[in-house]
């Protein structure tokens, strides 16, 4: 599964959506998350992929498909 | 002999900001450090360095204080690796930044647990730990008593909290065991910006503070320190305020 693929499972999760949709012009506002929705996201994926975000790099970020390529990036530095 | 040689010391949300600076001040005391953090291991990790720098034990558990589960086998890993323990620092907070109108149950759920309901449990299991007697601390904050812009909910569970430091004080007595709380005004962490309307906070209470300067996290950790030495026992159920007078000063006056 792709990073993007785990990404919106875990999306799908927490927000009890079945259809979601990321790209450079959604945000997490749009697809009904709140400050603790996105917490837990984080959550989620720093457990699954053993990574630290950064929440300064994060306020940076504007959309959904930065938010995936923000997470690919740092499963790329890890290593 | 360092005044808490031999102690164990949890202090939850341990790894940043006024929970770092507790860590370490109880190192240099002498004891043993368990800090518990929630998502970020790199600082738990080099806190952790810096403690064992210090001569004493350090261990690090991941855990968020708001799940139940998780505090309980956050206790259970205490008593296998430690056998016991003698200082609870309930330190760990978070919280939703929202006025009253604007709050939802969830967000308020999320903050009274990790604020409120977590010292409940993390205090009844550590008495279990503690049967010679030990010291909890509380970490309140001046919202509590004060109004603040968006901090509404927060400022609930630290009177939530504060109410029960009082309660545990009385009920944990007959086992030895001194419970009390700190109400710091706003201190100088990366926490800060989080739960303030205004930017400009730091710089307003520095201004306006009698003590000429803001309150820093190694205040709070003093106070910690003198609150777990057999020299302030006698103090028993009280929340003290730390705000250089800052709440004091209502007409601003230096």
């Amino acid at each position: 599964m792709s990073v993007e693929e785990t990404i919106k499972e875990i999306a799908a999760k927490v927000l009890h959506k079945s259809d979601i949709n990321f790209s450079d012009n959604v945000t997490f506002k749009d697809l009904g998350a709140d400050s603790l929705d996105v917490v837990q996201m984080l959550v989620a994926i720093e457990d699954k992929y053993d990574i630290e975000l950064v929440d300064e790099e994060m306020q940076k970020i504007t959309n959904t498909r930065e938010f995936v390529e923000y997470i690919e990036r740092k499963i790329a530095e890890k290593g | 002999m360092k005044p808490l040689e031999g102690k164990v010391a949890l202090v939850t949300g341990g790894s940043r900001g006024i929970g770092h600076a507790i860590s370490l001040k109880l190192a240099d005391e002498g004891a043993d450090i368990i800090i518990n953090y929630f998502r970020k291991r790199s600082s738990a990790e080099s806190t952790i360095q810096e403690i064992q720098a210090k001569g004493v034990k350090a261990h690090a558990i991941k855990a968020n204080v708001g799940e139940p589960e998780n505090v309980d086998s956050m206790f259970q890993e205490i008593k296998d690796k430690f056998g016991k323990l003698d200082i609870l620092i309930n330190n760990a907070a978070s919280g939703v930044a929202r006025e009253a109108l604007d709050l939802d149950i969830r967000g308020w759920d999320w903050t009274m647990n990790i604020n409120a309901r977590a010292f409940l449990q993390c205090a009844q299991k550590s008495a279990e730990l503690m049967p010679n007697g030990g010291k909890m601390v509380s970490i309140s904050s001046l919202g509590s008593r004060l109004v603040m812009p968006i901090y509404t909910v927060v400022g609930v569970s630290k009177a939530a909290l504060e109410a029960l430091t009082r309660y545990l004080a009385i009920e944990l007595a007959p086992k030895g065991i001194c419970v009390n709380g700190i109400a710091a005004g706003a201190v100088e962490t990366e926490a800060l910006k989080f739960y303030t309307a205004d930017p400009n906070l730091p710089q307003l209470a520095w201004k306006k503070t009698p003590a000429g300067r803001m309150v820093l996290p190694e205040d709070i950790a003093n106070l910690v320190a003198f609150l777990c030495e057999d020299a302030s026992e006698m103090i028993r159920g009280q929340i003290i305020v730390i705000d250089g007078g800052l709440s004091l000063a209502l007409m601003g006056q230096k």
